[in-house]
């Protein structure tokens, strides 16, 4: 019993870090639908670049791979800027489906240009004042730095996006504009300019994540993928446009995603050896699509969502 | 009379020459490759792609510094000296495209036979083409053992497969507490009699994890946590989070490259002291592996070639030499396994004289290279014809080799199981995190 409550406390922990991970990663898509109802595909390849650029840049500047964050997040925003002047400014004259295939196409270019360019093989950070450090809290409880910091420059990144959106003028500027482009048009506000912020809010901050995890994860032209289905389910179980509902659906599936010790603690415990064989890892996702199908279900606009 | 005659003759040239031509050996023996060339594999692709191309280039010319029967002639010579031309084409990991580019090379390429392809799902769809349209495949490096237990008769394999090299490893561990493993005393058996097991949920990885469970029940192992995880997973965390709860001696892993990285971070991350850490290849075996440095010193990998062979076995020194020149790297898994599959395509067709069908499938049942001929350090070519495995080389085998610190302070494979040829120390227990 004295070992299902450390490993129920071990999964809390590494669920609420982990769930913190997803929400910074899912930050970006949120900020750039609640401006715009555009869903970025691309969002994992701007996850990727951000990997990239620290990758890359921490040797040839000197520094440690931490220092380049602001590097990686102007990257991303200035991606961000690019791709919405080259691309999806044109991509919102048309329906709905252009968008979304607008956007895939975007994922698809960004993924082979890394490929040109950077090569299949996954590549990791080697050094660094994160990379390979842990810090023990607990009983058996062991913190990753990358992972840890990445939680508080989630919660940070949060804290600032909130303050922005509610507390300026342009935040709120940037809010009218989601609730009514016309309207806000009317009242004089650039609605050209408050979405070309969206989305290099939305490029910095995915920017500045994968700057962040590129001290732990390694990084390949693919890399995105990983991270977009779960920013997806993160967003939509949250509610679309959501900055709050992507912090709270982000640490929900943070703690399911570390679920399965737990399950392998209890069967352990009660050494129902017939159950053994029920090992529930390979369906861990799976239980992250469940709760979001039943959310989607029972509430189709989300935890948080105020878009229908 | 005399034109009569004239005519006659022509006509008599005419109907002995057909046949002649008919029967001419053909210039060319169009061979087709199917590899990963892009794609999350496109690193073991090119591996496998020069492996293949450097035994074609052997085989092509007389090249007196090889050892190899293959190097003495140039061409296939029962084929009057046919040259072997490879068509090669990048599956990307994707069945159905592997499939699709097996139909082409038959039936617009005109091949002979198919080389191909690594991964086992891309395999199975190519040689389930190669059946129907009655097209000999031999395959040299996919390792699920359900490929040659469907009763192909177009279908040769030259590797060995998983269940063979997993048997290897309890055999290993059997043999560790027995005191057989170079430089350690026998180790208790209380020590690694737990294991804990992770394996990716594909077609490789399932099979593996099958292949785990019934050996370790066979051999007397406890295996306390046997995880199928999803493939290409963001976190791994709770994968061992269970396996570091069940205290396991040994961590075993099916892997391929960044599920194999991010394994070995997060296990470093917390702290995991497990005696032994073994991989079942793929990730394990990779030059981003490596670059791990100091973090898989003492990781155990099975594996069919490691460089360190070179030391007791010549032939596999030439080879690897003229390798180097090609690539500026060693031999490893992937293309030595490739240079043996084409090899036994060239000893085939020599031994069939003809590039007909039914002449290479007789063949390829009744050949028997002897492993002095290969780079791979098995007993020799030998494919079963009947029994539960058709098509299977009989006389493979596998190493298990460790990640260790070199003199010259580089991370390098050493030989540590067949007990008989290792070539260096064990290092027991793995240091842990």
């Amino acid at each position: 019993m004295e070992e299902l409550g450390i490993q129920i406390l071990k999964s809390a922990v590494s669920g609420l870090i982990m769930g913190l991970v997803f929400a910074l990663v899912a930050l970006g898509l949120t900020v750039i639908f609640g401006v715009m109802d555009i869903v970025n595909f691309a969002h994992g390849e701007f996850l990727m670049v951000g990997m990239y650029t620290s990758l890359l840049t921490s040797p040839l500047l000197g520094v440690d791979p931490v220092l380049t964050l602001p590097l990686a997040g102007l990257v991303g925003a200035v991606l961000g800027v690019l791709c919405y002047f080259g691309l999806i400014r044109f991509l919102l004259r048309g329906p709905m489906i252009a968008q979304l295939f607008g956007t895939f196409g975007l994922m698809i270019f960004l993924r082979n240009l890394a490929l040109l360019f950077m090569g299949s093989e996954p590549r990791i950070v080697h050094e660094g004042w994160l990379v390979g450090k842990s810090i023990l809290v607990g009983p058996g409880v062991v913190l990753e730095s990358t992972k840890l910091a990445a939680a508080v420059l989630s919660l940070f990144s949060f804290a600032v996006v909130w303050w922005f959106i509610n507390r300026t003028k342009v935040g709120k500027a940037i809010t009218a504009t989601s609730l009514d482009a016309e309207g806000a048009r009317y009242m004089g506000i650039s609605t050209e300019y408050m979405n070309a912020l969206a989305w290099a809010v939305g490029g910095a901050s995915v920017g500045v994540a994968g700057g962040l995890l590129v001290n732990f994860w390694p990084v390949e032209p693919g890399v995105g993928l990983l991270f977009t289905m779960i920013a997806f389910a993160t967003v939509a179980l949250g509610g679309f446009g959501s900055v709050r509902g992507a912090l709270v659906a982000g640490i929900i599936i943070g703690f399911i995603v570390n679920l399965p010790p737990v399950w392998d603690a209890i069967l352990r415990s009660i050494d129902a050896a017939g159950l053994r064989g029920l090992e529930i890892h390979s369906f861990k996702y799976t239980m992250v699509y469940a709760v979001y199908f039943l959310i989607m279900v029972l509430r189709p606009q989300g935890l948080f969502g105020w878009k229908q | 009379m005399r034109k009569i005659a004239l005519k006659a003759a022509i006509g008599l040239l005419a109907v002995m020459l057909v046949p002649a031509m008919a029967w001419a050996a053909p210039k060319e023996i169009k061979i087709g490759v199917i590899y990963p060339l892009t794609g999350p594999a496109a690193a073991a692709g090119r591996e496998l792609r020069a492996g293949a191309e450097l035994a074609a280039e052997i085989a092509n010319q007389v090249m007196p510094g090889i050892n190899m029967d293959m190097a003495k002639n140039a061409g296939i010579k029962s084929l009057g000296g046919a040259k072997l031309t490879l068509i090669i084409k990048d599956h990307q990991g994707n069945p159905q495209l592997g499939a699709d580019l097996a139909k082409k090379l038959i039936l617009d390429d005109k091949v002979v036979g198919i080389l191909g392809c690594y991964y086992s799902s891309v395999t199975k769809t190519v040689s389930a083409v190669c059946e129907r349209y009655g097209v000999p495949m031999i395959n040299g490096s996919s390792t699920s053992p359900t490929l040659t237990k469907r009763g192909f008769k177009w279908f040769w394999r030259t590797t060995p497969h998983d269940k063979w090299f997993t048997k290897d490893l309890f055999e290993f561990l059997v043999g560790l507490t027995k005191g057989r493993a170079k430089g350690v005393k026998a180790v208790p058996m209380a020590e690694i009699n737990t294991l804990a097991a992770a394996c990716e949920k594909t077609e490789w990885g399932s099979n593996v994890a099958i292949e785990i469970k019934n050996f370790a029940k066979e051999y007397g192992f406890n295996l306390a946590s046997n995880i199928l995880y999803a493939a290409k997973s963001p976190d791994l965390s709770s994968e061992v989070q269970s396996m570091i709860a069940a205290k396991p001696g040994a961590m075993l892993f099916a892997s391929y490259t960044s599920d194999a990285l991010l394994m070995i971070k997060t296990l470093k991350s917390m702290k995991a002291k497990p005696k032994i850490i073994w991989g079942q290849d793929a990730g394990f075996d990779k030059p981003e592996f490596v670059a791990l440095g100091d973090d898989i010193v003492g990781i155990l990998t099975r594996s069919v070639f490691l460089p360190s062979v070179v030391k007791m076995k010549p032939l596999s020194g030439q080879v690897n030499e003229l390798y180097v020149k090609m690539m500026g790297h060693d031999l490893g898994g992937a293309s030595a396994r490739s240079f043996t599959g084409l090899q036994t395509w060239v000893y085939v067709l020599e031994k069939a004289g003809s590039t007909e069908p039914k002449a290479i499938q007789a063949a390829c049942n009744t050949i028997s290279i002897p492993g002095a001929q290969l780079v791979v350090p098995w007993v020799g070519i030998k494919f079963s014809t009947k029994g539960e495995e058709i098509g299977q080389n009989v006389l493979g085998g596998g190493l298990i080799g460790q990640y260790q610190k070199q003199k010259d302070g580089k991370i390098g494979l050493e030989v540590v199981y067949p007990f008989d040829i290792a070539t260096a120390p064990m290092v027991y227990p793995f240091q842990g995190y």
